[in-house]
């Protein structure tokens, strides 16, 4: 090797700012490793959940410290890029709670399934420390191929082939569309890096680069699934296994939202007014989508669209309004609280749906609170929090989100978007009704086995929404 | 000489894509295939990136296409079977033909904007030498992009894994009937 390279690229602080990464691609390997003999499949949770915290100790290293910029500036970690990576070591691991004893038909893939939740967690580290086109768009493909197999987990049932076919035939084409982009905006500025971008920044107006920020664009927004690149998250959603529709609910949305918002300076100032008006319609869908529905998941599905209309509206502030700040620190509060509230919420409906042999309907959730008061009560606290009720983590998050928006001066885009959020309380309050205040479903099967540790991580779910939306000095202190 | 030799190859290679679409027998698909892989490596060729041009014709028309033939002599998919029961709603004919049309003409008004807008800022900003040189190619790729490139490696390492997945035979009988 060249050893000029080698100084120029390893050192100590090249090694700080990939520990996450490393930590969950050694994980990976390893996992890898045990699957050939049998006798090691003892170690495999082991190794899993080791890997996930070394990952997070790697993260709280860089957390309060300054900015560390590697690989030339193509990779950063600082304190923002390390809360996301927590987030999404959090997120893989409430996925992978709830998904024990869900894989009944394919238990003999357990190991494949621990690898391939890794995997996508190291992608979607990758993204969001990346600084450079090439590197998050490897991260985005590490994110999403393990993700497209996962969706077709269930091989025996049709839904879910159905699922991991759609998403992986849409997701190809949104990777295409990416790398049009991407091939446009060198051409167009001679660059793919970040900082590139910055420095040439005259260069960012001319056609050929906007076309190539566009098409860009238009990839992100179908990840984080905005209108109109929102419709196949309701089939992809409902098809997919519940613990992996947990983990693309809350970590590949958070994924693109983590290099969207380093990447959204580059995009015209003028282009605010329709982000905004974006953001509004996908709040507007996403909501009335989920009123006139009645399989939870799917409800829960168009539910997190609308969340991330909400957070786009953010984006949109920022655009208006590069000064005012703040939007980074909206974003990922908002992006805490609705991991913490839609993993648990996603997480309980793995748990009923596994007890009950069947997916879980609005009307199979009639007089759950007699039935089953804890699980009853979690899930109203998650649905309140989905809905932005006060003392919950969901209500600061849309609180800063509209703030930044009201700072950017877009008062009347702040305004509808609080409206369009009282119409999702609609059916919030519907399920919550359903389960206190309705009889008794007869035909609701008595559950044969307690899950104790689906149980905690519900519990844990909902003591961090509460203490979001209690406590929230300390997060909103740190996070910036 | 050269400007001509790209615009015959820009028109085969988007000519033998159609052909990999609009083809019914998979053969035929797979060496249209091979003959879009041809004329891209052309055009590599005459943008001054070699290496990439060889890699092309080395790694896809020599090794992946290999495969596919393999693949499809060996499961005799000469004629397309009975219908798959999968919901393809959102694939239909109309509904893709009209997402073509739309991007189509958005490209098209693009590239109209690009013509006005006169030469490319890039060639001014393009470094003289380019990636080609190998050395220069291999400091890039252990060097600057040397996170992606390890990244690149788990990813392979977990697409294999979920080939397995999908893929592997399973040999109790099953209640919901595969698809």
């Amino acid at each position: 090797m060249n050893p000029d390279i080698a100084q120029r690229i390893l050192s100590q602080a090249t090694l700080d700012a990939s520990g996450p990464f490393l930590a969950l691609a050694l994980g990976v390997l390893v996992l890898v490793f045990l699957e050939l003999l049998p006798a090691l499949a003892a170690l495999r949770q082991i190794v899993f959940l080791g890997s996930l915290a070394a990952a997070a100790w790697a993260a709280t290293r860089t957390l309060f410290g300054p900015e560390i910029a590697a690989f030339e500036g193509t990779y950063v970690a600082n304190s923002t890029t390390s809360w996301w990576a927590l987030l999404f070591v959090a997120s893989a691991l409430i996925a992978w709670i709830f998904g024990r004893r869900y894989y009944r038909d394919e238990a003999r893939f357990e190991g494949e399934h621990d690898i391939l939740l890794l995997t996508a967690a190291s992608g979607m580290v990758l993204m969001a420390g990346s600084r450079d086109l090439l590197v998050f768009f490897v991260g985005l493909e590490t994110l999403s191929v393990p993700l497209y197999a996962l969706s077709g987990f269930r091989r025996a049932r049709r839904e879910s082939v159905e699922a991991g076919l759609k998403y992986f035939v849409l997701g190809a084409f949104a990777a295409a569309i990416y790398l049009m982009g991407a091939a446009l905006l060198y051409a167009g500025t001679g660059t793919i890096a970040l900082a590139g971008f910055q420095e040439r920044s005259e260069l960012l107006e001319t056609p050929l680069a906007l076309t190539g920020l566009a098409l860009i664009a238009a990839s992100l927004f179908f990840k984080i699934s905005v209108f109109p690149f929102h419709l196949w998250v309701p089939d992809v959603y409902q098809g997919a296994p519940s613990p992996v529709t947990t983990f693309m609910a809350t970590g590949t949305k958070a994924a693109a939202f983590a290099f969207l918002l380093p990447l959204s300076f580059a995009l015209p100032p003028e282009s605010a007014g329709l982000v905004a008006a974006i953001a509004l319609i996908t709040m507007a869908a996403g909501n009335l989508g989920a009123l006139v529905q009645t399989d939870m998941k799917r409800l829960l599905a168009y539910s997190g669209v609308a969340h991330a209309g909400t957070m786009l509206l953010a984006l949109a502030g920022m655009h208006a309004d590069p000064e005012s700040g703040g939007a980074s620190q909206a974003v990922l509060f908002y992006m805490a609280a609705y991991t913490f509230t839609a993993g648990g919420a996603f997480g309980l409906l793995t748990m009923l749906e596994t007890q009950g042999g069947r997916p879980v309907t609005i009307d199979g959730l009639r007089g759950l609170a007699r039935q089953r008061p804890g699980v009853a009560a979690a899930l109203a606290l998650f649905m309140l929090s989905l809905g932005g009720i006060p003392a919950t983590g969901g209500f600061l998050g849309k609180y800063l989100v509209f703030s930044v928006a009201v700072r950017a001066d877009m008062i009347a885009a702040a305004v509808v978007g609080v409206l369009i959020s009282v119409v999702a309380l609609g059916y919030y309050l519907r399920i919550i009704v359903a389960m206190y205040m309705q009889p008794e479903d007869a035909t609701r099967p008595v559950p044969a086995e307690s899950r104790p540790l689906s149980s905690a991580m519900a519990l844990a779910c909902a003591a961090m929404v509460l203490v979001l939306g209690v406590l929230p000095g300390w997060f909103l202190a740190n996070v910036r | 000489m050269a400007d001509a030799l790209f615009y015959v190859m820009a028109v085969a290679a988007v000519l033998a894509a159609l052909g990999v679409v609009l083809a019914k027998n998979p053969m035929q698909c797979v060496l249209s295939l091979l003959a879009s892989f041809f004329a891209l490596a052309v055009i590599y060729l005459l943008a001054g990136f070699q290496f990439l041009a060889a890699a092309q014709i080395l790694v896809y028309a020599g090794a992946i296409l290999v495969l596919f033939l393999f693949t499809i002599m060996l499961l005799n998919l000469g004629n397309p079977g009975s219908e798959d029961p999968t919901d393809v709603r959102m694939f239909s004919r109309a509904n893709a033909g009209l997402m073509v049309v739309v991007a189509a003409a958005l490209l098209f008004v693009a590239a109209l904007g690009v013509r006005r807008a006169g030469p490319l800022p890039v060639a001014a900003s393009t470094p003289k030498t380019g990636l080609d040189p190998i050395p220069a190619l291999a400091g890039e790729m252990f060097g600057r992009y040397l996170l992606p490139f390890e990244a690149i490696s788990v990813l392979l390492l977990a697409t294999a894994v979920a080939v397995v997945v999908l893929a592997k035979r399973d040999r109790r009988p099953n209640e919901g009937g595969r698809t």
